[in-house]
């Protein structure tokens, strides 16, 4: 089992449900993304996920995509970017850090020397313009034990889902909807069908995200998902209400959970 | 042509998120499926011909050509096209094709506008809900399309994120796509994007080289010795060049050189280091980018020429060398058009003037007995406003300024 699975079970004995957040490294500078990640880990967050700014976005909405054009006025670099968060995962060994980038920047950093330098202290990493057949694409970072975390839709069908499960380690990202990132009024309903349509497949922790925003929706998500992933909603937290917007955010999700 | 995986050698493929993997799937077989059926060939042909009004003619410049003292001139005249531009000959394969998939709706992404135009034309004649986007940068620049664009009762949606141009559309159609892909078709525009777009788009057009291969033969009795194509995302170009792929006819793409070498300067992916090898925006090819993998803003005088990546089919070729790839600044293509325009009473793009542009300085070197082909795309119509400002023309100015004047008296 990896250690991503293993310390997922874990925290899960003694909780019903554990919350993965999503922050843009460089968004709206790297200093106070790093702020950010810090004040989510302090408040005990189980999963820190760091996204690397890119110039096109394709699966996210429109703040994450305009928190991305931002940050890349801060000329992020990959690797330091993969060096500021290692710094944080090893301060913070309560939790986990993953890594999601697109594709683009990875093969132009070269994923071998991405592996060496995310092995110590990251414990995945989410690709999301890649699908599970081209994972040879980052092969070096699979074999140095970082999980690539697959992603599965609500149309995903039986077959691949199979492939999917066949190939996945650390947990599994399922999409709650159609559409890219962001908070969206359009929930859905079958939630508790199409997630123990997946548990037949694997054991592994299942995560669900998109449009994620507020207690009833992680009140929905207690007793069929093992991980809530939130990002679009942090992010607006934080451009109302800065850093206190971030930890208010978290506290109330917090809250729906107990 | 693609392999299995949908590559030409290196390039190409599909590298989309997982939510659109089903439509990618279910629009891979449909293509297949309807390739195959010849009732859809069929259809095909009978729109290019009796909406869009081919075949295009091959118009003979005997002024120009003479002008030039080298190779005899002529154009394939793509800007006669409903609608001005060779975007119709895809627009209509396409469109069709949604339709035989039973969407309701269009979706499709626009840099110059002329591929809005005539995706919100099809949409009309096929009785289909049609949404553009357009980088708010374009639709500055090219307005009299997005005007006729609403008034074919299309949506346009301007694009605000990145550079605001076509790469920012695409993104922007793409995220449209994965929201709403049970009924509605991604109408892409150019040879780029993920399977089976490079091969379909390029396919509809290859029509434009099937023709000028047969008039070659029967207006000078042979093929030519070189043809010119400008390229932006490459589908005229791959349109022209494919039928002649295994002839001794020389290829030769023109791409935007802009103001200088300079990055953002130019939208140039093989005159330049500062293009290579990527995956983005569901595809493989050659982008300009950063050592950090971060797509880069271009510039050219032309809308439509002004993209970051190139069509899979272009990027292989070349580098098998069955394509050569030259440039045009945006000064030399201001002069190829007045060129044109003054001694053959022809007004072309200036996407298309890149083409003209290369080919004119080309034609200078070969001999009176050699033929070229340069591909007219489309008409310089839309440009207008562009040409008037880079020529200074005070005269046009005044006309605006006094219209305006009129209107709000
Ligand atoms: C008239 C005209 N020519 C050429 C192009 C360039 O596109 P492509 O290289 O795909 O043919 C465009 C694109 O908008 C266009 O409008």
């Amino acid at each position: 089992m990896s250690d991503l699975s293993h310390y997922i079970r874990q925290q899960r004995a003694d909780k019903q449900l554990l919350l993965m957040t999503h922050v843009i490294y460089g968004y709206p500078t790297i200093a106070d993304s790093l702020e950010m990640m810090r004040r989510l880990l302090e408040q005990g967050v189980e999963i820190l996920e760091v996204q690397f700014p890119f110039s096109d976005p394709v699966a996210d909405g429109p703040a994450i995509t305009h928190a991305c054009h931002q940050a890349l006025a801060e000329r992020p670099q990959l690797t330091q970017c993969i060096w500021d968060i290692s710094q944080l995962a090893s301060e913070y060994p309560q939790s986990r850090v993953l890594l999601m980038s697109y594709l683009n920047p990875v093969m132009q950093s070269g994923p071998a020397q991405l592996a060496s330098l995310m092995a110590q202290s990251i414990s995945g990493i989410i690709v999301p313009d890649i699908a599970v057949e081209q994972q040879q694409l980052i092969a070096p970072l699979t074999q140095t034990g970082i999980d690539p975390i697959w992603i599965i839709t609500p149309d995903t069908q039986e077959s691949r889902l199979k492939t999917i499960c066949s190939q996945a380690s650390g947990m599994l990202y399922c999409v709650s909807r159609a559409g890219v990132t962001g908070e969206s009024a359009d929930k859905n309903q079958a939630l508790g069908d199409y997630l123990s349509r997946i548990s037949q497949h694997t054991d592994l922790p299942l995560g669900v995200g998109f449009g994620i925003s507020d207690a009833a929706d992680i009140q929905a998500l207690c007793g069929h998902a093992d991980i809530a992933i939130i990002g679009s909603a942090f992010l607006n937290a934080y451009n109302k209400n800065g850093l206190d917007g971030v930890s208010a955010k978290l506290t109330e999700l917090k809250q729906a959970i107990a | 042509m693609m392999n299995q995986d949908g590559q030409f050698g290196q390039y190409g493929g599909s590298y989309i998120p997982e939510i659109l993997f089903n439509s990618q799937q279910e629009l891979l077989k449909a293509y297949q499926d309807a390739m195959a059926d010849p009732a859809f060939i069929t259809e095909v042909k009978d729109q290019l011909q009796h909406y869009s009004g081919r075949p295009t003619p091959l118009t003979y410049c005997s002024r120009l050509s003479a002008a030039i003292g080298g190779a005899q001139i002529y154009l394939k005249r793509e800007d006669l096209n409903h609608s001005g531009a060779h975007k119709m000959n895809n627009v209509i394969g396409q469109g069709l094709l949604a339709k035989r998939m039973g969407k309701r709706r269009v979706i499709a992404e626009t840099g110059a506008g002329q591929h809005g135009i005539a995706s919100a034309l099809v949409s009309a004649r096929l009785g289909l809900d049609c949404t553009i986007y357009m980088g708010a940068h374009d639709i500055e620049r090219q307005y009299p399309n997005v005007f006729w664009m609403k008034q074919l009762g299309a949506t346009v949606v301007p694009v605000e994120e990145g550079s605001a141009t076509l790469k920012d559309a695409l993104d922007e159609a793409l995220r449209d796509w994965s929201s709403n892909y049970a009924d509605t078709y991604y109408l892409i525009g150019t040879s780029c994007g993920c399977a089976p777009y490079p091969e379909m788009v390029s396919g509809f057009q290859s029509v434009i080289g099937e023709e000028v291969r047969e008039q070659a033969l029967s207006q000078f009795g042979t093929l030519p010795d070189k043809i010119y194509a400008c390229v932006g995302g490459g589908s005229n170009a791959c349109g022209i060049f494919l039928p002649f792929l295994n002839e001794d006819v020389e290829l030769v793409g023109v791409e935007a050189g802009g103001r200088s070498d300079a990055p953002g300067d130019h939208a140039m992916r093989f005159n330049t280091d500062q293009a290579r090898f990527g995956i983005a925006q569901g595809f493989a090819t050659k982008f300009l980018q950063d050592e950090q993998g971060q797509l880069q803003p271009t510039h050219s005088i032309s809308a439509g020429l002004d993209y970051v990546g190139v069509s899979p089919i272009l990027a292989d070729l070349e580098e098998q060398g069955k394509v050569r790839m030259t440039q045009a600044r945006d000064t030399e293509v201001l002069q190829a058009f007045q060129q044109l325009a003054s001694n053959e009473g022809i007004i072309a793009a200036l996407e298309s003037s890149h083409a003209i542009a290369a080919g004119l300085r080309e034609a200078a070197d070969m001999k009176p007995s050699e033929k070229i082909v340069i591909n007219v795309s489309g008409r310089g119509d839309k440009d207008i406003f562009n040409i008037a400002k880079a020529l200074q023309d005070q005269p046009f100015n005044d006309f605006i300024q006094s219209y305006l004047t009129q209107e709000n008296s």
